[in-house]
């Protein structure tokens, strides 16, 4: 997974009725891209570290979204 | 208190493709409680021997399936700078009892609510021996409090 700053994050609901959380990187840590990206969460405006899993997607700045891990 | 100061415990990882019955193994054999689940090194998850009981052995999944299928994605983490009351606000937060511990992109370790709760004991005694104060001389000041004569009808 790579990423860039300012590109939005996002992490899709595990179970029916359970809302997909967005957010911001604000920080890219990892080599490359790489993570831990510091992700600001838009429904609560918290940031945190996070290591994305492989139910989380990347939309880049103006561009077409890419796949996960 | 930063959070690297009680991060004396090293991460035990394993890949995303090994079988349960190998992690079950690891757990055992590293005597910890959770493993990060790795993909190329990166951390992708997390996955505990709750997991491996309550989402494996109870719906009857194979101990040759993989570990990945069992784990809790994602991986909530915390710069080892950071000080020990945000590493509470994370536990509250998103429910979890580990923590991984990151210098850069290293995961240096993880850290459990147990070991939070050891680490700051000695400051949560005084804040208790405070808290303990206040509740028995709630009006304690420099003069004695006024004593309250309740005379008989």
């Amino acid at each position: 997974m790579h990423a860039q700053v300012g590109d939005e994050l996002v992490i899709v609901g595990h179970r029916v009725g359970e809302p997909k959380r967005v957010g911001q990187i604000l920080e890219v840590r990892g080599a490359d891209g790489g993570p831990p990206y510091l992700v600001n969460w838009d429904e609560s405006g918290r940031r945190t570290l996070l290591f994305p899993g492989p139910d989380c997607t990347i939309k880049h700045l103006g561009d077409a979204e890419e796949g996960s891990t | 208190m930063r959070v690297r100061d009680m991060t004396w415990r090293a991460p035990v990882t394993i890949v995303a493709d090994a079988t349960i019955s190998a992690a079950a193994g690891l757990l055992a054999e590293q005597g910890v409680g959770a493993l990060v689940v790795v993909d190329d090194e990166v951390p992708i998850g997390i996955v505990t021997d709750r997991d491996i009981v309550v989402r494996g052995i109870a719906k009857g999944v194979p101990c040759d399936g993989r570990i990945d299928s069992l784990m809790s994605t994602g991986v909530i983490a915390l710069d080892a700078d950071e000080e020990v009351e945000e590493l509470f606000g994370v536990f509250a937060r998103y429910a979890v009892r580990r923590v991984p511990i990151v210098e850069g992109a290293a995961v240096v370790g993880v850290v459990t609510l147990d070991d939070a709760m050891v680490s700051t004991v000695g400051t949560l005694s005084d804040v208790v021996g405070t808290l303990a104060a206040q509740i028995a001389f709630p009006f304690a000041r420099d003069e004695p409090p006024t004593p309250v004569v309740i005379e008989n009808p």
